[in-house]
């Protein structure tokens, strides 16, 4: 049987135990960006069963007039992302400019005459959802 | 102290690490074409929205561009074909393993990380540790004691990091929270839908995930005899089914990490193809290694 020398062992030990630090000080003390030993938050913070639920989405406006709501595949930026960097787009909505540069590219060149970021609050009553929502817009840009 | 060695460095065969890097290096075409297209769809995307995560700016990699992402790809989807035939197990190892981490800094650096992958992410680290290897390899080694070990260790702790994570972000009322709710409302499906008009029904829900989630190392003790590595293999498949239904979300790198659990060495599919559909021709099944078992 292949067995392992010592310093073989101490040395597999030994990373093993650095990355459970770093792992474990992320946890502790990380953010995101510290990927791939940032904490594990899939949907760890907590909301409210009072508060409303908020849905962001990404609408676009056609040269002709149409608002269309458009989905992550269609730009390659997803809704997780686009709320991610929803700070940057609220303080910087001509940074949507790059999102319909995106789109056009993913779509033969069809343009977009406006990018909106709305959000959507959903109504909860005791913890449950009622079915209605009011929309707000968070960003907006349109090609001059 | 020599408990915890030997735990560490349980000799396991050579051949379930052949099995493990097929399976791992083929599942990265797959990921990049099939699974999460989007990473490769921030090709598209403005350098302008690229947020690097800390590695890529500790180790100035390169921004995203469009030719650069496709060239990770392409490089990528190669290392990983051929890595996966088993040959120069090292080097292709070791190139698949940075290629891949570069494609998640180019995953994870616009605005949102995900956690399906820390596992796998450590099975692609721990693969070229481990050389030339043969499937159904019984042998055991103790290099691949600690390789299957430390997967076996990063999925548990996917699990029970994030319950801390629950209490560090959400608080520790994170169980009488809104949350399943919340995830329902934005990615329900006809599964989960109905469950939004029972609030309490998910309040119980998200109990039992605080409580599963500290309970997850109890995986490595239960995972000790063959029947116990079934359980907690299935048990943890149950889960991401079910989350699967009611949210459309799937950990799949982690359900491959998860593999590292099975005794995949025993399991020689190409084989018993082989076996099943040329009947009577004894000399192309190698003598030594005929198939036994489901």
């Amino acid at each position: 049987m292949p067995t392992l020398s010592n310093a073989g062992k101490v040395s597999r030990l030994g990373i093993a135990a650095a990355v459970l630090v770093i792992t474990l000080l992320g946890t502790i003390h990380g953010q995101d960006d510290w990927f791939p030993f940032g904490p594990f938050r899939m949907y760890a913070s907590r909301d409210s069963p009072k508060a409303a639920v908020k849905s962001t989405l990404m609408q676009g406006i056609t040269p002709a007039g149409k608002r269309i709501t458009i989905n992550g595949t269609e730009t390659g930026l997803r809704r997780a992302e686009v709320e991610g960097q929803l700070g940057r787009f609220e303080r910087n909505p001509a940074l949507l400019a790059t999102v319909a540069d995106a789109y056009q590219r993913r779509h033969n060149g069809a343009t977009l005459a406006a990018v909106e970021i709305v959000v959507r609050n959903y109504g909860l009553r005791g913890g449950a959802a009622t079915g209605h929502y009011t929309q707000k817009l968070l960003a907006r840009w349109s090609r001059s | 102290m020599s408990r915890f060695t030997g735990w560490w460095f349980t000799p396991m065969p050579l051949g379930r690490i052949a099995a493990l890097r097929t399976i791992a290096y083929l599942f990265i075409p797959l990921d990049i074409f099939v699974f999460t297209p989007w990473i490769r769809q921030h090709a598209d995307i403005s350098t302008r929205l690229y947020d690097p995560l800390l590695v890529a700016r500790v180790l100035h990699l390169p921004e995203p561009t469009h030719a650069f992402v496709l060239t990770v790809q392409w490089l990528l989807v190669a290392a990983a074909l051929a890595g996966a035939t088993g040959r120069a197990p090292r080097l292709l190892g070791t190139a698949i393993f940075l290629l891949y981490g570069e494609w998640m800094v180019i995953a994870m650096s616009y605005g949102k990380v995900d956690h399906d992958r820390y596992a796998y992410l450590v099975l692609l680290a721990v693969l070229p540790t481990i050389g030339a290897v043969r499937y159904g390899q019984r042998e055991p080694s103790e290099a691949v004691g600690w390789a299957l070990r430390c997967v076996q260790l990063a999925v548990v702790l996917t699990y029970f990091l994030a319950s801390w994570a629950k209490f560090r972000f959400g608080g520790f009322n994170w169980p009488t929270g809104a949350i399943f709710e919340w995830a329902i409302i934005r990615r329900g499906t006809f599964l989960s839908n109905w469950l939004l008009h029972y609030p309490h029904l998910l309040e119980i829900g998200q109990f039992g995930m605080i409580v599963a989630e500290l309970a997850s190392p109890l995986i490595l003790l239960v995972a000790r005899s063959d029947r116990g590595r079934y359980l907690a293999v299935a048990t943890m498949l149950l889960f991401h089914l079910v989350t699967f239904g009611a949210l459309t979300i799937i950990f799949l790198p982690h359900l491959v990490a998860i593999l590292s659990f099975l005794p995949l060495e025993r399991h020689r599919p190409v084989l018993w193809v082989r076996a099943r559909f040329t009947p009577r021709s004894p000399a192309l099944a190698e003598p030594t290694e005929q198939y036994s078992g489901s």
